[in-house]
């Protein structure tokens, strides 16, 4: 009995190390910014649509959400379609240079979480 | 897309196939979960094989114990197999280059070369034992081996996405 329960209390330690971060551990939540500009290029495409924006000082690629939660919200692949104006606040990956994670985005004055 | 990726990881990416499993609505997410379902299988097979090999659960024979739950295990791995192929294609030329997903892939061949450590000098040891003998010091070493190298094999999956 105490051989079974070293073997799970190991297996539960070891594993408990990879849930202490958390899914937007590389963006910079310090350092929130906001990318307005015509989208460049969309890929509607799992695991998390992404789009290429020209903003005023360079091209961000912003990486959005899943695209079955996007689509729940609204923000649909015609929402995010290359030539539409978007508004994306998120935060600076601190990984990929000119990469940033959306915390929401504005289309046409109407905006999705994509948290 | 990356262009410091290997040219066939590159080509996986791009591959008709790999496309079809980012644009389905449900393809990724399915093979996510099935993915982490198998896990639990096989999570659940090993612990009682790793138990068994450790002297645990001793009021059982461990020929005939090992030996399903072997069958359990190796169902899940094929399962895993197939889901994590699908999840890799996705996203291949950037997870080649992920140090946690290196790092897996290593473990995982240690895991594997783990099951002919135990099915060729382990098992033989074992499977013929009556219940409540002491097992042997090479049954217990691939059982710690088993249960260490799998659980590092998890818990680098569930981090690839943070690094």
């Amino acid at each position: 009995m105490t051989r079974v329960v070293t073997f799970f209390s190991t297996f539960a330690l070891l594993t408990s190390v990879a849930f202490a971060h958390h899914g937007w551990g590389s963006y910079d939540a310090n350092k929130p910014l906001t990318v307005t500009g015509p989208i460049v290029t969309s890929k509607f495409e799992n695991p998390h649509a992404t789009i290429t924006v020209r903003g005023s000082d360079k091209v961000w690629t912003v990486t959005l959400a899943p695209i079955s939660r996007m689509s729940n919200r609204g923000a649909t692949e015609k929402v995010v379609a290359v030539g539409q104006n978007v508004s994306a606040y998120g935060y600076p990956s601190t990984v990929e240079k000119d990469e940033m994670r959306a915390e929401r985005i504005t289309v046409d004055g109407k905006t999705y979480e994509m948290r | 897309m990356t262009d410091a990726s290997p040219a066939i990881f590159i080509a996986l990416e791009q591959s008709g196939f790999a496309a079809a499993i980012r644009q389905s609505p449900w393809l990724y997410p399915a093979a996510n979960v099935g993915h982490i379902v198998f896990l639990t299988l096989f999570a659940g097979a090993i612990a009682v094989m790793d138990v068994r090999l450790l002297g645990g659960l001793s009021a059982t024979a461990p020929g005939p114990l090992l030996a399903r739950t072997r069958n359990v295990a190796l169902a899940a791995l094929a399962g895993m197999a197939v889901t994590g192929s699908l999840l890799f294609s996705a996203e291949a030329s950037h997870l080649a280059l992920n140090p946690v997903f290196q790092l897996k892939a290593i473990l995982v061949a240690a895991g594997l070369i783990n099951v002919a450590v135990y099915q060729f000098w382990a098992k033989p040891a074992v499977e013929h034992l009556a219940p409540g003998a002491s097992m042997p010091a090479r049954a217990k070493v691939a059982g710690v081996l088993s249960l260490g190298i799998w659980a590092a094999v998890a818990a680098c999956g569930r981090s690839i996405a943070y690094f």
